[in-house]
């Protein structure tokens, strides 16, 4: 019945190839014409959607995922922004950037940066670019230190540059016993300096990296070296580099597919089909992508990349048989029908494997990796609605002149003599004769492959997705090198519960307030004993139907608020006593006061650099000790958390006499309930931040946090790690998935479930040798690798469908599969080997890309669907030839003649 | 900058041209002839906004307010005691040395914490800090008076006044209601603004808005004056705000209880009364 509908379309293929080529030149001219206007004139054209880059991997999550959804919260609490880090080195002074030139270039080079401001395309009361209040640089922070007789002196770090060498290095002097700065302004080796730029959204980035270089160009001759770097620039650079890739490596790939077929084929006119193919298909897909509103990501601006090998390979398969028969009979239509009723099933299911392989990731939880997997399966769709009508149409309107001296010409033994041809049928013969030796060949390569799969390395690195040798690579080792760390993250710590009920919280009150009505009688104070039993009084009302200790101080607080702007001038006094108790009950809630709070955060922070990941963690206790330490004569052993909670109010609120008190809330709330340590790691990598998190983990199970505190991370890196974690279990689901549908479909495909479980071992045997090498080799399982699982499994299983099809069809023609195996390895095994050859070869250009992973999807592409090709010629023979009495009905002869002396 | 700071700087600037025009262009005297000088407001604005009598008191409850709407709240009493015994603008009479004590009441845990401030009009000042939770008097070296007052976006030289002897002084505009003084500093690199224009009423002399432009002629901070009472004849700003445009965070002062010439003794504003506080005057 299938064959009917298929019919009936090679018949229409044939018949209207003009309609045909029309309609498909239309229809994609149509779709890119929807795409591109609206991106050029957004505004005549509101209702259809414009091209979005997004190149945010935080995407990689739903915005409602609570991980983002926290992070949202909490940058906003601590008002964190994205920070782009810039480093200044100089290796020609023995100081140095701390002389008084390059210091006077980071001078200028700060006052050039806090102007990176462009209005908000979006909102012009808005600025976009770098938050100038929360700049870190040594013109830009304070520093507190001795100012002689005992004095302490709150000032600019380096309120304009030093005149003399002494000067300079004075400021490296301060710099570094200020622990905020040691390793984050200032390297620990006191040669370098990072300016700290926060962003108001991290696609500033790029913007403000260009700036930042131009600025500095200037720099050359001096010995002064910059460094740029951070996640956003990393994130940003390559989104626009992504741009730059997608218009090289997607063209020079077709060329090499285009060189390719020219050598197998020698015929440019009917080569050009596939491409032709390629290209809509492509193309399409993209427009309709756009279209459809979906981004472009770095995932979705590899879709291209994707759809244009598999639209290739059926037109592939239809041009290897039709060179192989079109001299039989010179007759093209014919030729084209023959070529095509054969092909019709086998496209038809290759193409559905595919589509299933690459929409299974629709089930994954990654939004970004459902896109690529829809679009993908759209794009196979459209490559085989093309080739089943366009390439037969295509070859209906050449002329036949053109033809003339296409394909082999027919010989004796009807395959043509060529290197390939005689390759393979030496080949399909050694794998029909040592089916077993094969077999076990395999055997040892899946152990080996698990092997090497038990040893792959989950990690992932947006860095990493540059060269070794661009710029940002170089900053990132240099700064990394020299400072605490560039790679950020954050740890909140969050009131728990801290397990007393209203009843017991009363009592204590209760005998609070004695003490305090009793120590406000001893100072003098009149009316106290009226005051506080009005107080007592009230609170005992308002108990009754508060729900927790903050609801009733909040409510005893209005109320002695009132009483003291109310009441008559001799009970005034006692009222003020009564709202400073009050006001001491609510300040038990702040609990990032405590010392005992703070010598824990102190803990915590040194658990965090015992990691040996973590460069440097900054913190509300640093920010106290610091502090306590300058009041107290700068002397080192008060470099200590005081011992009441008001000496740590009164600490800080003395460190908030300076220019920026702003900083503090960076890492504690107003309403000291929350606090916030910053961690820069040495490296992005995903593994890296999962370590400290466990450590972290281990920490607090052995040492409770007091107060029930609890513990959460977020920031960029941290939500790296939760991605990926996603990535790989859906990955794993996704693959697990697509596997048994597949399955499914090859049973249906060939009636029989041992045919279909047959079609499965060389795509399995090619997945798991592919991941087995590259936890061999030690390549880290990141996105692009994990995406791949999906690529490998939709079209390994096309040569082995291709394959089986073509060898129960043979075999039922001769009656044996001994006599099949020569024709199988005829032109069956001559288009697989193309393909395989045609594609593997025409993804190699990829590795000429700047971007690791194009480089590593074109490596892996061409290694998957070469090893495919070799599983499905080697191990599909031999598999049959030791499983042919199960397989085919007929018993055979024991031995085959044909085997001996080979 | 946005679209209506960036329109109002445009006016701003495109009238004060036209006034600078006009006064080039206008004969000597005719404008002049009722408007004091520059300096002559100046220096009667100086004295409503920090030297109303010999001395003054007051309790001044702060709110700080972020631009995410969370408030901080501090309650303080201030004491100002001036050496000059008067208030006379003549040869500039009324300048002179002054002293100023901060006791804090509020948040509960920096009670009884203190600030002693000796303003010189020739020299930095002298500032010490009582900190009651660690026992401590800390001297505090004050080279730079445009530090925040206690995390607000206030300045210590708002809160005690900035020397007019630092900027150069110019009647940009007069309207129906205001003189429109722009003051820009003799020595840039000192401070963070490159000028700031104060709209002074014409019969008070209280400064009622004063915007702060930085270097790059932003507006980035505005002073405002929200009321204005008459307190034993002193016309006596006891609402204020200032707005930091950069960070959103906005500071609000209420001055409650203000009184003058309450014979304060000078003898309290010293070291030694940091620690025991002077009760009896701060009530």
């Amino acid at each position: 019945m299938k064959i009917g509908f298929g019919a009936r379309m090679i018949e229409f293929a044939g018949a209207r190839p003009r309609l045909i080529s029309w309609t498909m030149g239309l229809v994609t001219a149509l779709l890119v014409v929807l795409a591109v206007l609206p991106t050029l004139w957004p505004e005549r054209f509101p209702v259809l959607n414009a091209v979005t880059v997004d190149t945010d991997p935080e995407n990689m999550l739903p915005h409602d995922e609570p991980v983002r959804v926290f992070n949202d919260a909490m940058k906003k609490e601590f008002s964190l922004n994205d920070i782009v880090v810039v480093g200044i080195a100089n290796e020609t002074d023995p100081d140095g950037v701390f002389n008084p030139d390059t210091l006077k270039r980071v001078y200028e080079l700060t006052e050039f940066a806090r102007g990176l401001k462009w209005p908000d395309p979006e909102d012009p009361e808005k600025q976009v670019g770098v938050v100038e209040a929360d700049i870190l640089a040594p013109s830009m922070v304070d520093d507190i230190r001795q100012a002689g007789l005992g004095a302490v002196s709150f000032g600019w770090l380096m309120p304009e540059p030093p005149k003399t060498r002494e000067e300079a290095l004075a400021v490296r002097e301060r710099a570094m016993k200020i622990p905020m700065f040691n390793d984050t302004l200032v390297s620990g080796d006191g040669k370098m300096l990072a300016i700290y730029l926060p962003l108001t959204s991290k696609d500033m980035s790029y913007r403000v990296r260009q700036a930042l270089l131009k600025k500095t160009a200037s720099w050359k001759d001096t010995g002064d070296r910059i460094y740029i770097t951070g996640l956003p620039i990393a994130e940003d650079t390559f989104g626009v580099e992504m741009f730059i890739q997608m218009a090289i490596s997607a063209p020079l790939a077709m060329v090499v597919i285009f060189l390719i077929m020219w050598l197998f084929f020698r015929n440019l006119t009917l080569i050009i089909s596939p491409m032709i193919v390629a290209m809509v298909a492509s193309v399409a897909t993209m427009a309709l992508l756009v279209i459809s509103g979906n981004t472009i990501h770095i995932m979705s601006s590899m879709i291209p990349i994707f759809v244009m090998p598999i639209a290739v390979l059926d037109a592939v398969h239809i041009l290897s048989e039709f060179f192989d028969r079109y001299q039989e009979t010179r007759d093209r239509w014919q030729t084209v029908r023959k070529v095509m009723h054969e092909l019709f099933m086998p496209m038809l299911f290759t193409s559905l494997t595919t589509m299933v392989g690459f929409a299974s990731l629709a089930l994954t939880p990654i939004p970004p990796v459902q896109v690529f997997g829809i679009f993908i399966s759209i794009g196979v769709f459209l490559a085989w609605i093309l080739t089943i009508l366009f390439v037969p149409a295509y070859i209906m309107m050449m002329s036949e002149e053109k033809l003339e001296n296409f394909g082999h010409l027919p010989t004796d033994t009807d395959d043509p003599d060529t290197m390939m041809s005689r390759g393979l049928k030496r080949l399909g013969r050694a794998m029909y004769c040592h089916a077993r030796l094969v077999m076990l060949g395999v055997a040892a390569l899946v152990v080996l492959g698990g092997y090497g799969i038990s040893r792959i390395n989950i990690n992932d690195n947006p860095i990493k997705w540059f060269e070794e040798s661009h710029p940002i690579r170089i900053a990132d080792k240099v700064l990394n090198r020299h400072f605490g760390g560039t790679y950020m993250a954050y740890l909140a710590l969050m009131p728990g519960d801290d397990g007393q009920g209203l009843d017991a919280y009363l009592k204590d009150f209760s005998a609070r307030l004695k003490k305090a009505e009793e120590s406000a009688a001893g100072e003098g104070i009149e009316n106290t004993g009226k005051v506080f039993a009005a107080l007592a009084a009230k609170a005992k009302a308002v108990a009754e139907d508060a729900r927790d200790e903050a609801a009733l101080l909040k409510v005893l607080n209005a109320f002695v608020e009132e009483k003291i702007d109310t009441a008559p001038d001799e009970e005034y006094d006692a009222w003020d006593a009564a709202q400073y108790f009050i006001g001491t009950e609510l300040q038990r809630k702040q609990i990032f006061k405590q010392p005992e709070v703070l010598r824990y955060i102190e803990g915590l922070q040194q658990a965090l650099l015992d990691t040996g990941h973590v460069g440097k963690a900054n913190t509300l206790s640093d920010i106290v000790k610091t502090v306590h330490r300058e009041l107290l004569l700068g002397k080192a052993e008060e470099f200590r958390i005081p011992d009441s909670a008001a000496a740590v109010a009164q600490t800080l609120l003395t460190y908030q006499n300076s220019h920026r008190p702003d900083d503090l809330w960076h890492f504690v709330t107003p309403d000291y309930r929350k606090s916030n340590i910053w961690v820069q790691l040495k490296s992005g990598d995903n593994k890296d931040m999962s370590q400290v998190v466990a450590a972290i983990e281990d920490y607090t199970a052995k040492n409770p946090p007091p107060m029930g505190i609890k513990l959460r991370w977020y920031g960029l890196n941290y939500i790296n790690v939760v991605w990926q974690e996603r990535m790989v279990n859906g990955m794993m689901q996704s693959l697990a998935g697509s596997f048994i549908i597949v399955l499914l479909m090859m049973a249906g495909l060939f009636r029989s479930v041992t045919w279909g479980l047959l079609s499965m071992i060389p795509l399995s045997v090619t997945i798991g040798l592919i991941y087995g090498v590259i936890g061999l080799i030690g390549k880290d399982y990141d996105m692009p690798i994990a995406v791949l699982s999906a690529l490998s499994l939709g079209l390994a299983v096309d040569y082995a469908i291709h394959f089986i099809a073509r060898s129960r069809a043979i075999t039922e023609e001769l009656g044996d599969w001994r006599l099949a195996v020569d024709k199988v390895f005829g032109e069956p095994a001559r288009a697989i080997a193309r393909n395989a050859l045609v594609l593997g070869v025409g993804f190699l250009p990829l590795l000429a890309a700047p971007l690791v992973p194009y480089q590593t999807v074109g490596i892996f592409i061409a290694a998957i669907l070469l090893t495919a090709g070799a599983a499905t010629l080697m191990i599909l023979p031999a598999a049959i030839t030791l499983l042919k009495n199960f397989l085919f009905s007929r018993p055979e002869e024991a031995e085959d003649p044909a085997c001996i002396g080979d | 900058m946005n679209h209506q700071t960036m329109k109002h700087v445009l006016r701003t600037g495109f009238i004060a041209m036209i006034a600078a025009g006009a006064m080039l262009a206008a004969p000597r005297g005719s404008a002049a002839a009722e408007d004091p000088s520059a300096m002559e407001i100046v220096h009667h604005a100086n004295l409503v906004s920090y030297f109303q009598g010999k001395d003054g008191r007051a309790r001044v409850s702060m709110v700080i307010r972020d631009k995410q709407g969370r408030e901080r709240k501090r309650l303080f009493t201030i004491l100002r005691r001036d050496a000059p015994d008067t208030d006379d603008l003549a040869n500039a009479a009324y300048r002179g040395e002054q002293k100023y004590y901060v006791y804090f009441h509020r948040p509960a845990d920096v009670s009884k914490m203190s600030l002693l401030v000796w303003k010189h009009l020739d020299r930095d000042d002298d500032r010490w800090l009582y900190l009651p939770a660690l026992d401590l008097v800390k001297r505090i070296a004050a080279s730079d008076k445009r530090t925040s007052f206690a995390g607000s976006d206030f300045f210590y030289e708002d809160v005690s006044g900035r020397n007019i002897d630092l900027d150069e002084h110019k009647l940009i505009k007069t309207t129906k209601n205001y003189y429109i003084i722009r003051n820009t500093p003799k020595d840039p690199g000192s401070v963070e603004f490159s000028y700031y224009d104060a709209y002074i009423h014409k019969s008070t002399f209280l400064p009622v808005q004063i915007e702060y432009f930085d270097k790059k002629g932003q507006k980035y901070r505005v002073y405002k004056a929200l009321k204005v009472e008459n307190i034993q004849g002193y016309a006596t700003v006891t609402q204020s705000s200032m707005t930091n445009l950069q960070s959103g965070s906005v500071t609000t002062l209420s001055y409650k209880g203000v009184k003058y010439n309450r014979g304060t003794p000078e003898d309290i504003f010293s070291e030694r009364f940091l620690r025991r506080a002077p009760v009896k005057h701060l009530r």
